[in-house]
């Protein structure tokens, strides 16, 4: 190989790290979970990595945690506990919310399977 | 290429140098230019239910506008139209029920007279009429009602007071209603009223590409990018998706359910989706989803045929005018138009599936 040729390597290996970060750094598998009060986005985190969240609301404070891709609320300080029971959301386009509390999630990805779920 | 070296390889060197470095500043030029198209999720808590707005690719200020814009009609809308809370259409239904008719504004009377068409288009199965039956089996409040099933004898009364939406009268501003037993109850229509008015919204703030979907019912306009959007149904059954379809242009996609609200009593699941032939919660199938331009024709229509079970579904779809139905029965099994099989790919193993013949 020439110079020239290793030029052409070294420069090609140099841009792939940009092109990866580029193209797949928002549409990894699981995507990301969305976390909102009052209609507005206060986080944004890969569901790659597992952690919780601990949101306030009007009400106090929500528990949200993601875990081998999946995320959910685990507890809100509301009576019926209907966004608890919703359950685990993977999929691209589901949502939760505790209403009266105000803290919703949404799973969104540039790459998801589905833009919204209808039910 | 050689190994060895010749007076033009100092020369080639500087030359692919050269190019190389320019193909990747031409490269971060090209991306740092063209911005990504993105795709915004807009949540409001309105209309007692989370209204989520997926939007692709539009200006933030169009998208406060719309958001803003939404809030506010929509909780115009749930004001007007609460079936149990004080609301303009509780004082029609009081007026109704002392044999007077009620002064309604032209919103109002487009809203109603276009509940009438359908309710007469469903052969009665879309009963708006019935708010006393809902209202019988504990679903105007918020919660789910803890039972017992009201009394059988209740009921058939109830039923044979025959409210209907064709007993409703219209003048200029005023309608009036024959029979004092009807009480309007607009849940399987207000929604996807709701939604209609949403998606105008988006549009007169310029935003294209856009889903509405309200706690689960949707419509949706443009595209996401270079593809349809992709609408996820899940599963009546249980966890997980069931099936998706593509949308593109504008579309409703809306579905009924059993499992949607309901209460156990003593082994038996009462729904809220109640017949109003019999009075009491439909038992035939477990879903069905509807796809049409108009969400207030799609709503009303996936309550008509969740009402008609497996049996009949066909032949008030046709009469409605619906051409993509898709309904779960209670064995899980499938039955389609064939419009709605050639869009419908389910998710995983294929289940059970009817396929009826489209009109001719």
């Amino acid at each position: 190989m020439t110079r020239a040729d290793w030029v052409i390597v070294i420069s090609a290996v140099a841009l792939l790290p940009f092109l990866y970060a580029l193209y797949w750094g928002n549409a990894a598998p699981g995507d990301r979970v969305l976390v909102l009060v009052n209609g507005k986005e206060v986080l944004a985190a890969s569901l790659a990595t597992d952690q919780e969240f601990a949101v306030d609301g009007p009400l106090g404070t929500s528990h949200i945690k993601v875990h081998g891709g999946q995320v959910r609320f685990t507890d809100s300080p509301c009576a019926n506990k209907l966004c608890v029971h919703t359950g685990w959301l993977h999929h691209g386009g589901e949502f939760a919310a505790c209403l009266p509390n105000r803290v919703s999630l949404v799973v969104s990805g540039l790459n998801n399977r589905y833009d919204t779920i209808n039910f | 290429m050689t190994t060895g070296t010749s007076p033009m390889t100092a020369n080639r060197v500087t030359q692919v140098f050269r190019c190389a470095v320019s193909l990747l500043a031409a490269a971060l030029i090209v991306t740092a230019c063209s911005h990504r198209p993105h795709e915004h999720h807009e949540q409001l808590v309105v209309f007692g239910t989370l209204v989520d707005i997926t939007i692709f690719d539009a200006d933030d200020e169009s998208i406060a506008r719309a958001s803003a814009g939404i809030t506010a009609d929509l909780n115009r809308l749930h004001r007007t139209w609460h079936a149990w809370e004080t609301s303009t259409l509780t004082a029609i239904n009081d007026r109704f029920a002392h044999g007077e008719g009620a002064i309604v504004d032209a919103e109002g009377m487009r809203i109603l007279r276009r509940a009438q068409e359908l309710s007469i288009a469903s052969g009665g199965l879309f009963n708006p009429a019935v708010g006393k039956l809902i209202e019988l089996w504990g679903f105007h409040q918020d919660d789910a009602p803890k039972g017992p099933p009201p009394p059988a004898e209740v009921v058939a009364e109830l039923v044979a007071k025959n409210p209907q939406m064709s007993d409703l009268t219209f003048s200029d501003t005023a309608v009036t209603s024959s029979n004092p037993d009807v009480q309007l109850d607009l849940g399987a229509f207000a929604k996807g009223y709701a939604v209609d008015r949403a998606i105008g919204i988006v549009r007169a703030a310029g935003i294209e590409n856009a889903i509405v979907n309200a706690g689960g019912d949707l419509r949706a306009i443009g595209h996401h990018g270079g593809r349809p959007w992709r609408i996820g149904i899940r599963n009546p059954g249980g966890p997980g998706i069931l099936a998706s379809v593509e949308v593109t242009g504008d579309e409703s996609v809306f579905t009924s359910g059993t499992y949607e609200r309901y209460f156990d009593y003593e082994g038996t699941r009462y729904s809220h989706i109640i017949d109003p032939r019999s009075g009491y919660p439909a038992d035939g199938a477990t879903s069905v989803t509807v796809i049409h331009t108009n969400g207030a024709t799609a709503d009303a229509a996936a309550t008509a045929l969740l009402v008609a079970g497996p049996e009949h579904w066909a032949n008030v779809a046709r009469q409605m005018g619906i051409e993509n139905v898709m309904l779960v029965d209670k064995g899980n099994n499938i039955h389609m138009t064939l419009k709605m099989a050639q869009r419908v790919q389910f998710e995983g193993e294929a289940p059970s599936v009817v396929i009826v013949a489209d009109p001719p």
